[in-house]
């Protein structure tokens, strides 16, 4: 049974999580303050942190940017809706995924079932070549980590595989309904801009290419294409 | 004209003018009371000479007296001098005064005293007796000139230098004075416009020194004033902020709820349940569409501005849109792209776009399809969105763009919105210092958007 813990000030809130998570088959612990979450996160005991921004003492980013220094335990944010700030800082310090708030449980089920796998490939692996490489940039599936020209570039786990998929089909476009379907484990919505969120992180981390190409380019409403030299 | 040049010459004249009357004023007193004094001087003068003239004769003769006429007659207000006995008799002097004003004679005569008679306002003939040591009486007329009245700025060729002078203090005292007075107001205006462009964190006082006029006092009202709209605007920011967290936590837990009364339900329960979700769904929809249209209303908000492709943002929210109208039997079509590019906020300029959309896509018939074009020219980008539904009664198009405002009740309702849509658009484009209109049209309703175009290549 995956063990999550839900950081969030609103305590009837967290109640409420707790017991429709229980319902879906989680464990869950509830913590309303952020120090006290990021002690409770760096203990090792859960699978999965669901992170509030704004909480009392520390934020959430706060919380976020000092589980990162040592933890890569895979984090769901709330934020704001609409705050488009929020979703791309929280994001950037390296958050899996982010959910609105108010969100629909379903939704916020689905997501974390999405992370797990993914983490659960992670530690077992998935039948994907484990090596990739094309040109510069090198992708190992077992320690789930890029490198280019050897030195380690930091990916979330959203990132990564979004990369692992773009790179499988260098040199040719990969779908965008495709890679929210595989990637994000959801149908591909009009006016979500996420997967633009993440590739746009993609690119910040990755740089240019040696010649100074870009690495990903945009094909305008049909999806993304990985350029090899 | 600017306040500087104003003041400058206003002071400039007041100066001139304060010389002009000077000098007039100078002129006219010298030519009347003047003349009383220049009589009494001249009758001095005349009783001085009078008696100077006995004494020398009685002590040096003729020879003397001779010499001391000379003296006198070289005075540069005496322009000439006879001397006559009592019978009118020339004596010693030669000319035709006494024999043409024989009037100042007799009255010199029989008063004893210093006589005048003016022949014009500045000629004076004085006549006065006097009586040698011998008893003999004689009588002395002088003609007087009067001195004419000196010019304000002296008749010397410094003149000239003395006016240039004092045109010049004049000059430098106007600069100084309109400086003083115009350069507080350019800076407290330069204030005032950071302060409405949304720099509400501007005062003056610092700027200005140390003054302790009207000016000074204006500028730590300005100040003053600064202080109370920002901590209005903040609070107000931050009170917004403040409801929609309060709003969506309870809105949170309702969906959280929600959920769990369907993991529990019975089937008959569902539909009841799926419509609370659904007016849930809108509540958090109007919260988040309140906010938007709250920012960019207050106008505060710092926009960070980059080149945006618009050719490239229209086709990216008409493919959306096209996917989103394609689930109610209606598309979403581009019938002309000209490429352009414009400065400003992609995330603003595409929610503007979007909600327009998104008010055609309701609009709309179904089985129509919305035309989007995209034209440049002269600078200019114009967004077209022409749907093909009933359009707006026409007195009533200029409401449309205001918050809540619906045209007809019920369809609204049938169609799901909840009138903030249009606003926020508007907003945005203002954002951009653009223009919308909508107009209507025989088969449906255009809304055009405008915004300045920096680069653009016709398709």
């Amino acid at each position: 049974m995956n063990k999550i813990l839900i950081i969030d000030d609103d305590e009837e809130l967290c109640e409420l999580v707790s017991e429709y998570l229980t319902v879906e088959g989680f464990e869950t612990e509830a913590v309303n303050e952020g120090d006290a979450g990021l002690k409770r996160a760096v203990s090792g005991e859960y699978d999965l942190a669901i992170l509030d921004v704004m909480l009392p003492k520390m934020n959430g980013f706060e919380v976020l940017r000092n589980l990162r220094e040592t933890s890569k335990m895979p984090v769901l944010m709330l934020t704001a809706r609409g705050d488009d700030m929020e979703r791309i800082v929280g994001l950037e310090i390296g958050a899996d995924d982010y959910l609105p708030k108010p969100f629909n449980p379903r939704e916020l089920v689905a997501r974390l079932r999405a992370i797990l796998r993914r983490v659960h490939v992670e530690n077992e692996g998935d039948g994907n070549p484990e090596k990739l490489k094309v040109d510069d940039l090198e992708l190992s599936s077992r320690s789930r980590s890029a490198r280019i020209e050897g030195s380690e570039v930091s990916l979330t786990s959203v990132e990564f595989d979004l990369l692992f998929a773009l790179l499988r089909n260098a040199g040719s476009i990969v779908k965008k309904e495709e890679l929210s379907e595989k990637v994000l484990e959801r149908k591909l919505s009009p006016f979500d801009r996420s997967l633009d969120m993440h590739i746009s992180n993609l690119r910040k981390k990755l740089g240019p290419r040696n010649d100074g190409g870009e690495r990903i380019k945009t094909i305008r409403s049909v999806g993304y294409i990985y350029t090899a030299l | 004209m600017n306040l500087f040049f104003k003041i400058f010459l206003w002071f400039l004249a007041a100066i001139a003018l304060m010389v002009g009357v000077v000098v007039f004023l100078n002129w006219t007193t010298q030519s009347e009371p003047a003349g009383s004094r220049w009589q009494g001087s001249v009758r001095n003068q005349m009783n001085v000479f009078a008696a100077t003239a006995a004494q020398i004769y009685d002590s040096e003769g003729e020879p003397g007296l001779k010499k001391f006429l000379q003296t006198v007659e070289d005075v540069e207000t005496v322009t000439h001098l006879e001397i006559t006995d009592i019978n009118g008799k020339l004596w010693m002097t030669e000319g035709d005064l006494a024999g043409n004003y024989h009037g100042v004679i007799t009255n010199a005569l029989t008063s004893g005293a210093a006589e005048l008679e003016l022949s014009t306002p500045d000629t004076a003939l004085g006549a006065k007796t006097f009586t040698l040591g011998n008893g003999q009486k004689y009588v002395m007329i002088v003609r007087w000139e009067r001195p004419r009245a000196t010019p304000f700025f002296g008749e010397s060729r410094l003149r000239y230098l003395r006016f240039a002078v004092l045109l010049l203090i004049a000059l430098a005292l106007c600069y100084a004075l309109a400086r003083y007075l115009s350069s507080p107001i350019g800076k407290l205006r330069e204030a005032t416009q950071k302060f409405a462009s949304g720099d509400l964190t501007t005062r003056v006082v610092g700027r200005l020194g140390n003054r302790h006029d009207e000016l000074g006092a204006l500028a730590r009202d300005f100040d003053e004033m600064a202080e109370r709209i920002e901590t209005l605007i903040t609070s107000q920011q931050r009170l917004t902020r403040d409801i929609s967290h309060e709003l969506r936590s309870p809105l949170s837990r309702m969906n959280v709820a929600l959920e769990i009364a369907k993991q529990k339900s019975t089937n008959g329960n569902t539909p009841v349940l799926e419509r609370i979700e659904t007016e849930s769904k809108r509540l958090n929809e109007m919260i988040s569409q309140i906010l938007t249209l709250s920012k960019l209303e207050s106008g505060t908000q710092v926009i960070e501005k980059m080149p945006v492709d618009l050719n490239d943002l229209v086709e990216d929210v008409v493919a959306d849109a096209d996917f989103e109208a394609g689930a109610k039997q209606k598309a979403v079509k581009i019938a002309r792209a000209d490429r352009c590019t414009t400065n400003g906020n992609e995330n603003l300029l595409r929610s503007a776009i979007e909600n327009v959309l998104r008010n055609a896509i309701r609009y709309t018939e179904v089985d129509t399809t919305i035309k989007v074009s995209l034209e440049s020219e002269n600078g200019l980008a114009l967004i077209r969105v022409r749907d093909f539904g009933q359009g707006v009664p026409e007195d009533e198009l200029k409401n449309l763009f205001r918050p809540f405002y619906r045209v007809g009740e019920a369809r609204e309702r049938k169609t799901g919105g909840i009138g903030l849509g249009l606003a926020i658009a508007e907003q945005a484009i203002y954002a951009h210092k653009g223009e919308i209109t909508a107009t209507n049209m025989p088969d449906g309703l255009e809304i055009v958007i405008r915004l300045n175009c920096e680069i653009s290549v016709a398709a």
